[in-house]
C-alpha cells in the first residue's frame, strides 16, 4: 500500500538535519521483521545490529511487559488479548525508536502549543444545579455515598 | 426587526445585512451553460427562505429528518437523532412570527460528535464503557450553537474515544462513505462528515486531535476546519489529548464552516487553554463571485510542503494536489516549495503524545461515577473488569502504550522526547509561515480506503495521518476543502486540499479556501447517493 511505503521510505531516508550519517535505521513494517540498524562503512552497508529502540550512549529500554502494564493500567485483559496486544505494542514501541536518533540537544520540550497563557479562575466554589442529573448517572450508590466494593491490600 | 442578525456579543450587523440583498455570496445558479455552479451556503440559503416567508423552520427540518430515515440503514452516521428537532424547529417559527429578533444559527441542523457533551442526550463517545450515559451540561461549543438559535439533529458516530482513522473502531456501528458503501469515511469524526455529506444535516461539530476533521472532510468530499489550539473552548469535549485537541467544524462549503467556527469560537472561563484573542469576523470573507476581481488573491504567498509530495502519495492525490496549486496560481497566488525537515518525526512524536496523555485522561473511566460498571467483590477488580470490558481493543492499546511511555525510567527517551520534537515542528512552521501566508498539502495520502483494509494493522492506519499530525502538534489552524476526484467507487472519490495557516489566522485560510472553492471548474462534490434522494 502506498501509505506503507511511504512510512518505510521517509523513515529510511537519512533526515539531513538529525541523523548522523554513518547509521541509518531501516524501518520494515511488514509483520515478520522489526527494525535493523545498518552502518555505512567504506561505501557498504553492513547491517550491525537489531535492536527495539536504543540510542549510541543510553541503556537499553526494556521492551514492555504487557501484563504488567494492564495491572498498572488498572485492565483486565483475556490471554488471547495479551498476546494479541503484546505484538500489536511491541511493533509500534520499536516504532517510536526512531526519535532516539534525534538529536534533541538544548532542546526545550514544548508542553503544548503557544498560547496566551493559563487563564485560571478563582478557586472559589460555585453550586452545579443539576445534581439529580449527575446522581442518575452514577451506576451505585447509598444516601450521599457513590457505593464501591472493598479494596483488598494485595502482596 | 426580522431582517436582523443578532449574535450575542454586539458586533457589527453590516457584513451579514449585505448578503441579503443582491450582493449574496450565494451565486446564483447560471441558467444559460451546463458549468457547474459554485456550492451555496446551506445556511444563508435557509435564512434567506425563512426571512422571506419561503418556507418553514419545520418545513426545513421535516426534509432533512426524511434524508436521515432514507439513508441512515446504509450510511449509519448517528448514534442518536435527537427527538426534539421539530419541536425545536418549531420555536424558530415562532420566534420569526413575533418579529423576535433571530441568532445568526436560527433554524440551522446541526450534527454533534458523540465525544461532546450535550445536555441530556446520550453522549458515548462510541464507547461502551459510556454506554447510555446522559451528560447533565452542554460543552460551551454546543450551548453556544443553541443560544444562536442552532438545532442539534443528533449525535454522531466516530472512532471510540478519537482513536482512530476510519471510524470502525466505534462500538456500535460502522459508517459508510456516502461516495462509496463500502468505504471507510475516514475518523474519528466519520460520522460527521458523512452526515454532511449526505446532506443529513446542515454542518457539523467534529474534533481534532491528529486529523480527525480533515482527513474524513478528504475522504467525504466536504469542507473540515480545525481551528487553532484554544480559539474554541474544550469544556465538555471529552479529552483524549489534551494538547493537542480541538473542536472543529464541516460544512458543505468554506462559509459554512466559517460561520459554525465564528459561533464557537472565543474565550472560555471553564477552559483555563482557551484563549482571549479576539475573534475576527469571518463572515467578511464570504463575498459572492460577482465581487471577486480577475486575480482575486494576488501576491499570496503559497508554500507547498515538499515532503508532502514524495513517494508514498497516490498519484491520484499528487494530480489533484498540483491541480489546485495550479488553480491557486491563476488566481493570483505566488507559489514556492518549502520544505520542513523534521515533518517526517511528527507521526512518531503524536502518537507518544497522543497515547500517553490519552492513559492518563481515560483513567476517569472506572466504572465508578459513570458509565457502565462491572460489579465485582473487589474495588481494583471492579476498575479492571469495567475498563477490560467497557474499552475496545485500540482504546486499551494506546492506553497501554501510554502508560509504558510515562513509565519511571521511560519518560526521558519517550515522552519528553517527543516534546522536544514538538518543539522543532513548530519552529519549522514558524519559519515557513513567516516567509509565506498559507502552507499546502494533501489532506491524505490516497482517497477513503475500503473498510476492513486497515484493521488489523495499527502501523498501516497511522500511516494515514502523515499529512495531518503536525498542524496538531504546532497547534495551528488549517482547513481541508474538496479540490479534486479520483478514480474508485461508482462516481469517483473525493480528495481534499489542506491549508494551513498562522496561529489564529483562520481569517486568511477562510479567504483563500472560499475563493478558492467558488472558483474551482468542473467538480460537483454532492454524493452519487444523494441524486435518487430528495
Amino acid at each position: 500500500m502506498a501509505t506503507r511505503a511511504l512510512l518505510a521510505v521517509i523513515s529510511a531516508s537519512p533526515n539531513r538535519c538529525f541523523i548522523s550519517p554513518s547509521r541509518i535505521k531501516i524501518q520494515s513494517l511488514t509483520s515478520s521483521s522489526s527494525s535493523h540498524y545498518y552502518q555505512r562503512q567504506s561505501g557498504k552497508i553492513h547491517r550491525i545490529a537489531r535492536s527495539y529502540s536504543s540510542d549510541s550512549d543510553s541503556s537499553v529500554l526494556q521492551p514492555p511487559d504487557v501484563s504488567r502494564l494492564a495491572q498498572t493500567a488498572r485492565i483486565s485483559l483475556t490471554p488471547d488479548e495479551v498476546e494479541e496486544c503484546e505484538t500489536k505494542i511491541r511493533r509500534v514501541i520499536d516504532w517510536f525508536g526512531q526519535l532516539q536518533q534525534v538529536d534533541v540537544n538544548s532542546v526545550e520540550p514544548a508542553i503544548r502549543a503557544e498560547m496566551d497563557g493559563g487563564h485560571l479562575r478563582e478557586d472559589a466554589p460555585e453550586t452545579f444545579e443539576n445534581r439529580d442529573s449527575i446522581r442518575a448517572s452514577i451506576p451505585s450508590f447509598e444516601d450521599a455515598y457513590l457505593k464501591v466494593p472493598k479494596i483488598l491490600n494485595k502482596e | 426587526m426580522l431582517s436582523t442578525l443578532q449574535p450575542p456579543r454586539s458586533l457589527s450587523l453590516l457584513p451579514l445585512r449585505r448578503f441579503r440583498n443582491s450582493k449574496t455570496i450565494v451565486s446564483a445558479a447560471s441558467s444559460t451553460t451546463s458549468v457547474i455552479s459554485p456550492p451555496q451556503s446551506q445556511i444563508l440559503t435557509s435564512r434567506r427562505s425563512l426571512l422571506s416567508g419561503e418556507t418553514t423552520a419545520v418545513e426545513i427540518a421535516k426534509s432533512y429528518l426524511s434524508r436521515i430515515r432514507l439513508t441512515e440503514p446504509q450510511l449509519k452516521c448517528f448514534l442518536h437523532v435527537s427527538e426534539n428537532v421539530l419541536k425545536d424547529a418549531q420555536v424558530t417559527d415562532q420566534r420569526i412570527a413575533k418579529g423576535e429578533e433571530l441568532g445568526p444559527l436560527a433554524g440551522v441542523l446541526i450534527g454533534v460528535k458523540d465525544n461532546i457533551c450535550t445536555q441530556g442526550m446520550p453522549s458515548t463517545a462510541a464507547s461502551r464503557i459510556l454506554e447510555h450515559y446522559r451528560p447533565p451540561f452542554d460543552a460551551t461549543a454546543v450551548k453556544k450553537i443553541k443560544e444562536l438559535g442552532g438545532i442539534v439533529v443528533g449525535k454522531t458516530n466516530m472512532d471510540e474515544f478519537g482513536m482512530g482513522s476510519t471510524t470502525e473502531a466505534s462500538a456500535f456501528q460502522v459508517t459508510a462513505n456516502p461516495w462509496d458503501l463500502s468505504r471507510v469515511p475516514g475518523g474519528s469524526s466519520g460520522g460527521s462528515a458523512a452526515a454532511v455529506a449526505a446532506r443529513q444535516c446542515m454542518v457539523s461539530l467534529g474534533s481534532d486531535t491528529g486529523g480527525s476533521v480533515r482527513q474524513p472532510a478528504s475522504f467525504c468530499g466536504v469542507v473540515g476546519l480545525k481551528p487553532t489550539y484554544g480559539r474554541v473552548s474544550r469544556f465538555g469535549l471529552m479529552a483524549y489529548a489534551s494538547s493537542l485537541d480541538v473542536i472543529g467544524c464541516f460544512g458543505s462549503t468554506v462559509a459554512d464552516a466559517g460561520m459554525l467556527l465564528h459561533a464557537i469560537s472565543g474565550y472560555d472561563r471553564f477552559d483555563s487553554t482557551s484563549s482571549k484573542q479576539d475573534v475576527p469576523e469571518f463572515q467578511s470573507q464570504f463575498l459572492s463571485m460577482d465581487h471577486f476581481e480577475s486575480k482575486p488573491l494576488n501576491g499570496v504567498k503559497v508554500g507547498i510542503i515538499r515532503e508532502t509530495l514524495e513517494d508514498g502519495v497516490d498519484s491520484g492525490v499528487r494530480s489533484a494536489t498540483q491541480e489546485a496549486a495550479s488553480h491557486l496560481e491563476a488566481l493570483g497566488c505566488v507559489l514556492t516549495e518549502v520544505s520542513l525537515p523534521s515533518f517526517s518525526l511528527g507521526l512518531p512524536a503524536y502518537y507518544v503524545i497522543a497515547s500517553s496523555e490519552s492513559s492518563s485522561n481515560l483513567s476517569r473511566y472506572d466504572g465508578v461515577r459513570y458509565g457502565n460498571q462491572v460489579v465485582a467483590e473487589e474495588l481494583n477488580k471492579l476498575y479492571e473488569c469495567s475498563r477490560g470490558e467497557g474499552f475496545g481493543g485500540e482504546v486499551k492499546m494506546r492506553i497501554l502504550m501510554g502508560t509504558y511511555a510515562l513509565s519511571a525510567g521511560y519518560y526521558d527517551a519517550y515522552y519528553k522526547r517527543a516534546q522536544q520534537v514538538r518543539t522543532l515542528i513548530r519552529k519549522d512552521f514558524k519559519a515557513a509561515l513567516e516567509q509565506n501566508d498559507i502552507l499546502i498539502s494533501p489532506a491524505a495520502p490516497s482517497a477513503a480506503y475500503k473498510i476492513g483494509e486497515k484493521k488489523d494493522d495499527p502501523l498501516a492506519m497511522y500511516a494515514g495521518d502523515i499529512m495531518t499530525v503536525n498542524v496538531n502538534l504546532a497547534g495551528l489552524p488549517a482547513m481541508v476543502l474538496p479540490c479534486g476526484l479520483v478514480e474508485g467507487g461508482p462516481s469517483g472519490l473525493p480528495v481534499g486540499l489542506q491549508m494551513i495557516g498562522a496561529a489564529f489566522d483562520e481569517e486568511k485560510l477562510l479567504k483563500v479556501g472560499h475563493i478558492f472553492e467558488q472558483t474551482l471548474k468542473g467538480s460537483s462534490f454532492v454524493p452519487p447517493l444523494l441524486a435518487n434522494v430528495p
